[in-house]
């Protein structure tokens, strides 16, 4: 049949597009000076192997785009890959201050450009729409309007009223972590979720390049028995890479929780930048890849925050 | 009278008693300690308390959750797993839970800061020059929409010179920054900060000058106490109340049925 399908169109090559790529090879993708737009929120789905693979492959320079990001971009930072960053918020939630972020703005040697939650949302809200900017009037009064250089000044063309605007996101990648795809690339969640990360879709949408690591590929056929769970159809995505617990040290909603032990670790190591190279070397540099990290975790201890299975 | 009663729970009375019925009300969640009581356990009691006894079409939000039930509060207000299986009226996508705000139709916003100036401005962003500074601080998180949009913000505080200064040395949420009408020059056309609650005393904005005034003394503490861990001149009027100590029926709601495992004015977590 097929043979008899490409003599009548004239082609050669009717295969689906394989999307699928090594965690190493996704990341190629990210080039030094880059801009990154980084999904999850708090300490919740952020594409954490994804983030150990960047270290390793020791990008430079980067500009990190999020809204509400901690141990992803606390990481980055520490490693020395960051020159700016965007969002409203890095720290480790009930964890208290990121400590690499912290000394890297007071000593000066990342850049932040201040923004409030929804600031950062409607930044890449812009640019999943196409838009080169947005109004606001949440920074009108604040710090913000003060010290983020990219907030401008405009009165509404119609009425006359105050408003600030934000040039909009548009990262060169964007990274985000979701529960499956197939290997073309149509991307799913799981429809009990946290809706707090349903901004991962808007990141997505904002990039020029899209990665997304998964806990599971699928088939074409499982993706059709759930199309209302696909969150990104697959022209929105170019690489799919699979890796179970790729959220981990994070929460990946009711799969597993956050690894609290394991953060709580990591903040003692983020201290100094002495004791955090030695975070960097065991858990990041010397572990060949995220199966390896995941040994070095321990089955039992992985166990212990997976979350109860849910029957969809 | 009940004076067997934890300042925590005395708040979220006076909390209580401030919120009116169907309005929309704001808390986060991601925070621990002591912060999460101010934050988060001190507020979500306070809902509760009100739904229970004058506003019963109260709406609290957390973030992306919408009304949830706080009869059957879940183990844990921090396991995604349990937030999501919250009994609750509806879960909405972020982006569409900061529209609320935006769109005005944000009752309360409850919000607390490192710093808190004369006139209810906030910082949760840096101590000290803001392009060195000597502490960077988490960011504004949603802070700046709180207090552009809410008709109004609870701010719960620590009580020290450290935390109400002269001059915060970042705004992250807009106070009634400079001055009465002021938010309104720069475009902001309803909110500001209602009241503060603090360990000593609560505190609202006096009309005239838009600077913060002590509305009224926690049983048994004395006007020196305020005005000594106070950086900056409060307005000190003739009518200063004492806050209501809580009921027994009160105190009663609060351990047997609203928070009987202490996961809210305790923080305990299972």
């Amino acid at each position: 049949m097929a043979t008899s399908n490409a003599s009548m169109t004239g082609s050669s090559n009717l295969v689906k597009k394989d999307k699928r790529a090594s965690l190493a090879d996704a990341v190629r993708l990210i080039e030094d000076g880059s801009t990154v737009g980084i999904g999850g929120s708090l300490i919740r789905r952020h594409p954490m192997a994804v983030i150990y693979e960047m270290i390793r492959q020791n990008k430079r320079d980067l500009t990190l785009l999020g809204w509400n990001n901690a141990v992803d971009m606390d990481l980055l930072i520490g490693a020395g890959c960051v020159k700016a960053v965007k969002t409203a918020y890095v720290g480790m939630a009930m964890l208290g201050l990121g400590h690499n972020f912290r000394r890297a703005v007071e000593s000066g040697e990342v850049k932040v450009f201040e923004h409030s939650e929804s600031t950062a949302i409607d930044a890449f809200r812009a640019g999943s729409m196409g838009w080169s900017f947005v109004p606001t009037k949440t920074p009108l009064g604040s710090g913000l309007a003060d010290h983020n250089e990219e907030i401008k000044f405009m009165d509404c063309p119609y009425t006359g009223d105050p408003y600030c605007v934000l040039p909009a996101f548009a990262p060169d990648v964007a990274i985000i972590h979701a529960h499956t795809a197939d290997a073309c690339g149509n991307v799913q969640l799981d429809s009990k979720r946290e809706l707090d990360n349903e901004v991962d879709t808007l990141i997505a949408k904002s990039a020029n390049k899209v990665i997304v690591s998964v806990e599971q590929v699928v088939s074409e056929d499982a993706i059709y028995q759930n199309p209302e769970l696909t969150i990104l159809p697959k022209f929105f995505v170019d690489c799919v890479v699979e890796i179970p617990l790729g959220a981990h040290p994070t929460a990946c909603d009711c799969r597993y929780d956050y690894d609290l032990e394991f953060l709580s670790k990591y903040q003692e190591y983020a201290k100094s930048p002495e004791t955090f190279k030695e975070f960097l070397k065991r858990y990041v540099f010397d572990v060949d890849d995220h199966y390896q990290y995941l040994d070095l975790i321990g089955l039992q201890h992985l166990f212990s925050i997976q979350r109860p299975k849910e029957i969809s | 009278m009940s004076t067997d009663y934890r300042i925590q729970e005395l708040l979220a009375v006076e909390v209580s008693r401030h919120l009116i019925d169907e309005e929309v009300v704001f808390i986060g969640i991601g925070t621990g300690g002591p912060a999460f009581i101010r934050a988060v356990g001190i507020p979500l009691t306070a809902c509760r308390l009100a739904q229970l006894s004058h506003a019963p079409n109260l709406v609290p939000m957390l973030g992306p959750l919408i009304d949830p039930d706080l009869d059957t509060l879940p183990s844990s207000l921090r396991d995604d797993y349990e937030l999501v299986h919250w009994h609750s009226k509806a879960q909405i996508p972020e982006q569409e839970a900061l529209d609320v705000f935006k769109r005005g139709k944000m009752g309360v916003g409850f919000v607390s800061g490192a710093q808190i100036d004369p006139y209810g401005n906030l910082n949760i962003v840096a101590i000290g020059d803001y392009d060195k500074p000597k502490v960077r601080l988490v960011g504004p998180l949603a802070q700046t929409d709180h207090c552009a949009f809410a008709k109004r913000t609870f701010i719960t505080m620590e009580h020290t010179k450290r935390q109400f200064v002269e001059k915060v040395d970042f705004i992250s949420g807009a106070g009634y920054l400079g001055g009465p009408g002021e938010r309104d020059r720069v475009g902001l056309r309803q909110g500001g900060p209602g009241l503060v609650f603090t360990d000593y005393c609560v505190l609202d904005f006096d009309e005239k000058t838009a600077r913060m005034k002590i509305k009224s003394l926690h049983p048994g503490v004395a006007l020196e106490t305020v005005v000594e861990n106070t950086g900056f001149e409060l307005i000190i009027s003739d009518d200063i109340e004492v806050t209501p100590e809580p009921t027994s029926t009160q105190i009663e709601l609060i351990r047997q049925r609203i928070d009987p495992e202490g996961l809210l004015l305790e923080a305990r977590v299972q």
